[in-house]
């Protein structure tokens, strides 16, 4: 692949420290994602795919946090900057996120990074219209143009003082005018008929589906480089997601966005994506391009997941569901092994003793042991050894 | 629905409420035993005389008829004369309404000003010190009895530091405002002065109550998804909390507000008294002790006019921070 790369994920960790215990939700996960692609992560619920959608970000809330891990960015002009005050930051082009100050990757969400969640009504503020709200994400943008050393102060140039001001002066607004047009605008592009009007109206008035264009057209507010959407159809009746999936795509091929897609829908990544990651607790299993992993996938964890998605067309064979369940990610009940042996049909016992990792460089790369090495049936693990 | 439709309903559904009170109230008056003659007149009274006194005040026409009259006079803002003085009710009561409203109204400025800034801290420095400061304080506050922190205020800051006076309201707001046309600016500081401690021991425990309301409502919205998609796209941390948080905050915080503000017209009984302020609650329970009928019919509409107008304002207030409340 002759494109550069945009963004490098390189061993992030997420722990959460709640009151069970520490829970591992993103174990040392990795991915490249190449400029103007779309990179699908796909798993089941509970495998740690949005938290690493949110790490990326920069988004985990307590008491969560990413501890470890690194963040590569493409991004010449910030690089340039933070090359002298951080050098270890920089590699070329590349800066790694992670180790810049809370308010240089501040500055980078909306402008670089934009995101789509997954339920457009509770991620749309209930008490403000839908058009105000687009309107601020252009402005945040706007503000940070006209004065971009603004962006990167405590208070953004806009602290609690200036709210008040504009709050008490009814001339006064965060979010000027030309915002607002444009807000309208952007509701246009995604396709929802009278903007203008729509804009006035609140998040309740609108359709899931009109909601998650609205969304889309929120993230699109900054003009960024690279778009995470995280399960972006999830919330949608079926005919809807379709819709949303062909705006995604057209707009993507517009505008070139790097795209991190998140979903646990291997139709929506198979329609969507050009590289594919699985996820399975808190680790990347494989990655590949669409086609390795879906015509040649290696770990049986993979084989599980394209095994029961129905065929419309072919045989009527039973679907083949992968028995068990996602592991608990608390630490205290992690061992050190392959994760998926207690559910893999074809565990063996080396799975237990370290986990499989990947070979590195590889363009289709799962971690396991048959990646290596065809199946050993004397080192098989006897039936029912996890019940035990 | 637009708003003013929404309001219309509500002023309407208000104007029943107050209804239904009087109604109340007029009723009530039979559930009592005693013949109202028998407060008015000396006990040696002869019959003849309670006829005809009975005919004055049309005691002797069937109920549905005084009824009639009674809300004919109540729609007239009329209360009737007081059994005990023969003063108009609606005269004593217009004596006392001013200082009782005032008294709400600081407290309810004490316990906004100090509440919201406080459980905005208290839910952004979670599990900091400032956090359990707060926590402590909103734990002794609402365990405190008015009274006592009264007594307490008076006993420390009003006589032995001498600043402030013991009670009383020697000046009220009429006055203030011709003293302060006549330049004499030093009324203002007696009537804010006499106006502290009443204030500090009403409002102590609505200032604890909403910091906690605050609080637990802050950190409720901030684990919303909206919040997430405001920092997603880059908003000031000052507009997160403060025109999308704090703002869906407000909702539940108005309505106990409101709630508050309706008691304390209904009377700080005990603040009242401990400061001998000349308020409402203080005259009901007089008047309830002296059996005068009318005064106590009186200010008991007085109350639930004064709830329902504060209740209109809350709903008012609702539909300004929540729009889906007019579309119900």
């Amino acid at each position: 692949m002759a494109r550069e790369t945009k963004l490098r994920v390189e061993g992030l960790k997420t722990r959460f420290f709640t009151e069970e215990g520490q829970v591992n939700a993103v174990e040392g996960v990795s991915f490249e994602v190449a400029e103007g692609e779309v990179f699908g992560i796909v798993g089941e619920s509970g495998s740690g795919k949005s938290v690493t959608a949110l790490s990326v970000m920069d988004l985990v809330d307590a008491p969560g946090r990413v501890v470890d891990g690194e963040v590569w960015f493409r991004s010449p002009a910030l690089a340039d900057r933070v090359g002298e005050e951080i050098p270890e930051a920089v590699d070329g082009e590349l800066v790694d996120l992670r180790r810049l100050d809370a308010r240089e990757r501040r500055a980078l969400r909306g402008a670089e990074f934009s995101t789509i969640f997954q339920d457009p009504m509770s991620s749309f503020n209930p008490s403000i219209t839908v058009g105000e709200q687009i309107a601020e994400a252009v402005e945040v943008q706007r503000r940070a143009r006209a004065n971009p050393r603004s962006v990167r102060s405590r208070t953004q140039g806009y602290g609690l003082s200036s709210f008040v001001v504009d709050s008490l002066l009814p001339t006064r607004e965060y979010v000027h005018r030309p915002s607002r047009d444009r807000a309208i605008e952007l509701l246009e592009l995604v396709g929802i008929p009278d903007p203008a009007e729509r804009a006035g109206e609140y998040p309740h008035q609108f359709s899931g589906g009109m909601l998650q264009r609205a969304m889309i057209a929120q993230a699109l507010a900054g003009e960024p480089s690279v778009l995470v959407a995280d399960e972006p159809t999830t919330a949608l009746d079926v005919t809807i997601q379709a819709q949303v999936l062909d705006l995604l795509a057209e707009l993507q091929a517009e505008t070139g966005m790097t795209t991190v897609l998140i979903t646990h829908n291997l139709g929506v990544i198979a329609r969507m994506c050009d590289r594919v990651g699985v996820m399975y607790a808190g680790e990347i299993v494989e990655r590949g391009t669409l086609e390795d992993v879906f015509d040649e996938p290696v770990h049986p964890y993979t084989q599980g997941l394209i095994g029961s998605i129905p065929d419309l067309e072919g045989s009527h064979q039973r679907l083949e569901p992968i028995p068990g369940n996602v592991p608990s990610l608390l630490d205290a009940e992690m061992d050190d092994r392959c994760y998926f042996a207690d559910r893999c049909p074809k565990a063996m016992h080396e799975c237990l003793e370290k986990p499989p990792d990947f070979a590195v460089d590889d363009l289709h790369a799962a971690k396991c042991y048959l990646a290596r090495h065809d199946y050993d049936e004397a080192d098989a693990l006897p039936e029912g050894y996890f019940d035990a | 629905m637009g708003f003013g439709k929404f309001l219309a309903r509500r002023i309407l559904q208000g104007v029943f409420v107050v209804w239904g009170v009087v109604t109340v109230v007029f009723f009530l008056r039979f559930l009592t035993p005693g013949d109202p003659t028998a407060t008015l007149l000396p006990p040696d009274a002869g019959e003849a005389v309670r006829q005809r006194l009975r005919e004055q005040l049309g005691l002797d026409q069937p109920v549905h008829i005084q009824y009639i009259d009674y809300l004919t006079d109540i729609a007239m803002l009329d209360f009737g004369l007081s059994m005990r003085e023969g003063r108009p009710v609606g005269e004593l009561i217009l004596v006392r309404l001013p200082a009782t409203l005032e008294l709400a109204i600081a407290a309810t400025i004490v316990a906004v000003v100090i509440a919201i800034p406080l459980g905005v801290i208290s839910a952004r420095r979670r599990h900091e010190p400032a956090d359990h400061g707060a926590t402590l304080f909103s734990l002794v506050g609402i365990s405190t009895p008015n009274f006592w922190l009264g007594i307490v205020l008076i006993m420390f800051i009003a006589v032995r530091v001498g600043f402030l006076p013991v009670g009383g309201r020697s000046v009220n707001l009429t006055q203030v405002v011709t003293m302060l046309a006549d330049g004499q600016p030093q009324y203002l500081g007696r009537w804010l002065g006499q106006l502290i401690l009443p204030s500090i021991a009403l409002g102590t425990y609505f200032t604890a109550l909403i910091t906690r309301l605050t609080r637990s409502g802050m950190l409720e919205e901030l684990g919303k998804a909206y919040v997430k998609a405001c920092r997603a796209k880059g908003l000031p941390e000052a507009l997160v909390l403060y025109k999308h948080v704090l703002r869906n905050t407000l909702i539940p915080i108005v309505t106990v507000l409101g709630l508050q503000l309706g008691t304390l017209i209904g009377g700080a009984v005990i603040t009242e008294e401990v400061f001998a302020w000349p308020g409402l609650g203080s005259f009901l329970i007089r008047r309830i002790t002296l059996r005068d009928w009318t005064a106590i019919q009186g200010t008991i509409i007085v109350i639930g006019i004064g709830f329902v107008i504060i209740n209109i304002l809350v709903d008012s207030t609702y539909a300004y921070l929540d729009p889906r409340v007019v579309d119900e």
